[in-house]
């Protein structure tokens, strides 16, 4: 019995009392709806009896006279477990203190609709700018963009801070216009580090760079054009998004992806994967002032962007999936110029592993540094490259297998380092794995058709759908509600996983060991934006980027 | 209180511009395009081109993504911050005129509202070539 | 006679100011090449022949550029360090024998290697002043990592330089490259090897190249600067490279002598200055190409557990040795 299978049987075995619903509508997914509170036992259970458990996510949904949380979990495919609070008095008991990974998501859930977890230990705002009105939950059905833009001056539980040309260095302006969504929220402030002397003693973070009420944007526009708009989520893993979305609408709408679409989707796929991951060795090196190498591996991974724009027209957004298929064909000179340049790269990157390997200098900045050990990951519900560095073999191809991945055969790559070298050396050993890939699948495409006509309206429903981004697992939830607008549709990128054990890696290292650290949790770049940072000897505050950092404002020397 | 566009400074203006690269919110798409304009590929060192630190050192700022609220009071004060001549360059869609995000309220508005922008560089993202074509008309725009 | 005719070419054009700027101008312009070729790209290519006019098309921009004085600056201390800094490397360089004597004729004496370090150091503190005047925490935090990094390293530098005087029984520059029928480097490379080593270091060159902005975002101290005063801060930098380089090839590498084939003296001794300062500079960048950057307390450490302890051991070495050698050095 397989994992997926085992976590389903021990919760109805152990829970028949608790659940209300029971839903398996396709292989490994399961849907079960709980009564109230019962959610913490049942993923203590999970946890207890299903090796490798993490929560993936906690999606929140305003059902009209009642908010529905989600908690997504993944063991070996993905348990869905509902629970339902009522919208007036929105209280739930938190799981933080069984899985303190569930940090991030409780506190997003509160700031966008308003969900209080009784027992966070520190339920604060996570997404949305500090003087956002209280009281206005963006995700809630009934709110709605405010009408006026610029003056806006009708709504009194508002606040409109418009400081022009005065930016305060030291702390941070925040403009908000009231009432609206933030399409592109860009927080002033990302980490706050407290440091003694050189030292970190703990970090916090204040994100909303991920968030930009795109999934409140999404509920505008029908499905088609969603997968457009969930493109734009991340420049650097846009076919991630994409393939998550169409796989989430198309079990929804019970669609039969041909088998054709299935392979080209993979081998997109697995090209963004090898361009993501060299993009962030180079960039690697380049956090670690080693210019040359930034330099090699960028251009050792033009081949790569080449091949994708042959295939879909343009080298990073690549507009090739739609629900039901893609969207357009291979031609078979192009699978030929393809596997050339596939070669190509297997050389070159072979020879990169050998650097991270062998390099002395790269050696001295990445050994030892940022550890986290394998008990703590699995606490904070790491994924990805993060996860694998720290010895946790969990891969959506493999566990949970989507696209082709189940007939296509790889390797999962483990590393038990538990460091930033072994964090780097993960994705030099999976692009090769990823080119082993792409070759297989080039050479084994079926015939056929490449798309499925599919209708707008799709069916009432809901629907999780997960997928290996370069950066770890990213999880799309979507829920339809019979039109050909979505109801509700939620993302959770792989880094707001990985960010969630930073104050754990950083604890007790380096400042100066901070972008070696970030550069091996491989962020987006909007987050080398400014980090502030809090001395607990002097109270002083101050902000650095991480090139800053990198070119070590240290303020006390060693000597 | 700039020299004149003559002679030697013309030549020397349009030999050596200082590209400062300021993100607005962007996806990071066009981030990396301009990125790889660094690279071997592409090297855009050629032209005398440099990437620069501070906004005092600059010449051209580069501006990718849609102009956020939070973004707009910083983005002013880089550009007070430049020392004439200056110039903008909006690269992206997003940057010529808000792209995607066109309509949501947490866009300040287009970019060349808050400052003049002096060249557009469309595409979503753009590829580095097309950077790279309007970094040459930036040039000859310099040139007069 | 201190002002006649000669003096002032000497002086001002060659192998005076005039001459060194366009030396300086030119390792600018070759760091980049060589550095480009390094990372596989071309680097300044279509500002005259092979983009060897591009430091000087930067420099002019430059002092083409509005000179912003921000509001909260210390006034006189940001607009007189970089002249400053600038003014004692460029008389540093004035002690170095180019053609075989200094740029001011016989003004050599026993004790100027001394001087050059010395005034070297002080044209550090004049960096660090800039920082510290721009008064804006990221260039007071860049100037103070440039000025403990550089004391730091200053130490074994000045151990080490004593090697080839020890060997020379001279402090006198012009006597230690009189002194090298065969170059100390390959007498006692020991101490040539750590030599550059605390030099690459100095210099703030990878794998130390911690303070100095070589990355897009961080300015250190010359973030508040623009226009004419950063051109001289730039200018500072450079000048401070060649004297580096200098140092080394008149150490170690014998300076200015070499096989005179025809003509002039003077201008087979500038040759050989010119070819053996730049293979140095060739050397430095290599290292500093093929190396990632460490970190500040791996740097510091290893200043005092490593650099250190070994360059007292090979002065000691180069004494016991020193009989031995007394024969080829004569």
């Amino acid at each position: 019995m397989n994992k997926f299978e085992n976590a389903v049987e021990i919760l109805k075995n152990n829970l028949a009392d608790a659940i209300i619903e029971f839903r398996v509508p396709k292989p490994r997914k399961a849907y079960i709806l709980l009564k109230p509170e019962r959610h913490r036992d049942a993923i203590s259970l999970l946890l207890k009896h299903v090796e490798d458990t993490e929560l993936s996510t906690i999606t929140g949904t305003d059902l009209g006279n009642e908010i529905e949380l989600n908690y997504h979990m993944a063991c070996g495919g993905t348990v869905t477990l509902k629970n339902r609070v009522s919208r007036e008095k929105p209280v739930i008991r938190t799981i933080t203190d069984i899985l303190p990974g569930a940090n991030l998501y409780e506190r997003e859930v509160f700031d966008l609709l308003g969900v209080i977890f009784d027992g966070h230990p520190n339920l604060k705002r996570l997404m949305l700018p500090d003087n956002w009105p209280k009281g206005q939950y963006p995700l809630r059905r009934d709110w709605e963009p405010h009408a006026n833009q610029e003056s806006g001056s009708n709504s009194e539980e508002s606040s409109q801070t418009e400081s022009a040309g005065e930016l305060d260095d030291a702390g941070s302006i925040i403009n908000v216009v009231m009432g609206p969504q933030h399409p592109v929220l860009h927080e002033p402030e990302r980490f706050t580090f407290k440091v003694d002397g050189e030292t970190v003693v703990d970090a916090e973070m204040r994100l909303g760079y991920v968030h930009r009420g795109i999934e409140k944007a999404a509920e505008r526009m029908m499905y088609f054009q969603d997968v457009f708009l969930v493109e734009r989520i991340c420049g650097i893993c846009n076919a991630a998004h994409t393939t998550c979305f169409c796989q989430a609408v198309e079990d929804i709408g019970n669609v039969e992806t041909p088998p054709r679409a299935l392979y080209l989707r993979t081998i997109i796929h697995e090209l963004n994967r090898v361009h993501s991951h060299l993009l962030l060795l180079g960039v690697a090196g380049h956090l670690l002032g080693f210019e040359a190498l930034f330099q090699h591996v960028w251009r050792d991974r033009e081949p790569i962007m080449d091949i994708v724009e042959r295939i879909t027209g343009n080298r990073l957004m690549s507009g090739f999936n739609t629900i039901g298929g893609v969207r357009r064909d291979i031609a078979p000179s192009i699978v030929e110029k393809a596997r050339k340049n596939v070669e190509e790269v297997r050389k070159r990157a072979k020879f990169y592993k050998t650097v991270f390997e062998e390099d002395l200098t790269l050696r001295l900045r990445t050994e030892g540094v940022g550890v986290l050990s394998k008990s703590d990951a699995l606490k904070f519900c790491v994924e990805g490259p993060v996860a694998r560095g720290s010895g946790i073999a969990v891969d959506v191809r493999k566990d949970d297998p989507y696209a082709a991945y189940e007939e296509i055969p790889f390797n999962v790559i483990c590393y038990k380092e538990c460091d930033t070298w072994a964090r780097l050396m993960v994705r030099a050993e999976e692009v090769l794995e990823s080119l082993d890939i792409i070759d297989y699948a080039l050479s084994h495409i079926p015939g056929g058709r490449l798309r499925v006509r599919v209708q707008r309206k799709i069916p009432e429903g809901e629907a999780v759908s997960r997928v290996e981004a370069p950066r770890g697992e990213l999880i799309h939830y979507v829920k339809s509600d019979g039109t050909a607008y979505p109801y509700r549709v939620k993302v959770r990128s792989p880094t707001l996983a990985n960010l969630v054990a930073f104050p754990e890696i950083i604890r007790g290292a380096y400042i100066a060991d901070i972008p070696a650290v970030i550069g091996s949790l491989d962020p987006c770049f909007s987050c080398t934006d400014r980090m502030v940072f809090l001395d607990t000897q002097n109270g002083q505050r101050w902000h650095w980027s991480l090139d800053e950092i990198n070119n070590s404002k240290n303020r006390n020397g060693l000597i | 209180m700039t020299t004149p566009n003559v002679g030697l400074l013309k030549w020397a203006r349009t030999k050596s511009p200082w590209l400062l690269h300021f993100n607005t919110g962007a996806c990071n798409g066009c981030d990396i395009e301009f990125v790889a304009l660094l690279t071997p590929k592409y090297d855009v060192e050629r032209f005398g081109v440099k990437l620069v630190p501070s906004p005092r050192h600059a010449d051209v700022l580069v501006v990718t993504g849609p102009v956020t609220k939070q973004c707009k009071p910083r983005l002013e004060m880089i550009y007070q911050q430049m020392p004439s001549p200056k110039f903008v360059v909006a690269v992206g869609a997003c940057a010529c005129s808000g792209g995607i995000f066109k309509d949501c309220y947490g866009v300040s508005g287009r970019l060349d509202e808050i400052i003049p922008v002096d060249v557009y560089i469309p595409g979503c993202p753009p590829k580095p070539e097309a950077i790279l074509q309007g970094v040459a008309m930036l040039l000859e725009k310099l040139k007069g | 006679m201190a002002f006649d005719l000669i003096f002032i070419v000497r002086t001002l054009v060659f192998p005076g100011f005039l001459f060194l700027l366009m030396l300086v101008l030119f390792f600018d312009w070759f760091e980049r090449k060589v550095a480009a070729r390094f990372q596989n790209r071309m680097g300044p290519t279509y500002t005259g022949p092979l983009g060897i006019l591009q430091p000087i098309a930067d420099y002019i921009k430059l002092f083409s550029k509005e000179d912003i004085t921000p509001k909260q600056t210390n006034k006189l201390l940001f607009v007189a360090a970089p002249i400053l800094a600038f003014s004692l490397f460029v008389f540093a360089l004035f002690y170095i024998p180019i053609d075989g004597s200094n740029v001011v004729l016989n003004s050599s004496f026993e004790g100027d290697l001394i001087l050059v370090l010395l005034l070297v150091s002080l044209a550090n503190f004049g960096i660090f002043l800039s920082g510290w005047a721009s008064l804006n925490p990221y260039s007071g935090i860049g100037a103070t990592r440039v000025l403990t990094q550089f004391l730091g390293y200053d130490i074994p530098l000045i151990i080490l330089a004593i090697g080839p005087a020890f060997l020379a029984k001279s402090l006198s520059l012009v006597t230690i490259t009189a002194s090298q029928p065969l170059p100390f480097a390959l007498l006692i490379p020991w101490s040539c090897v750590l030599f550059v080593i605390a030099l690459q270091a100095e210099l703030e060159k990878d794998p130390f190249d911690i303070p100095h902005a070589e990355t897009e975002i961080v300015g250190g101290y010359e973030t508040e600067y623009s226009g004419r005063k950063l051109a001289f801060i730039k200018l500072s930098e450079d000048f401070q490279f060649l004297i580096g380089a200098a140092l080394v090839t008149e150490l170690f590498l014998g300076g200015s002598y070499g096989p005179v084939l025809f003509g002039m003296p003077e201008l087979w001794h500038i040759f050989w200055f010119m070819v053996k300062t730049i293979g140095v500079v060739f050397v430095l960048e290599y290292v500093g190409n093929v190396s990632a950057r460490l970190r500040i307390d791996q740097v510091v450490h290893g200043n005092w557990k490593l650099l250190i302890p070994l360059s007292i051991l090979s002065l000691a070495l180069t004494v016991i040795v020193e009989p031995l050698l007394r024969s080829v050095i004569g």
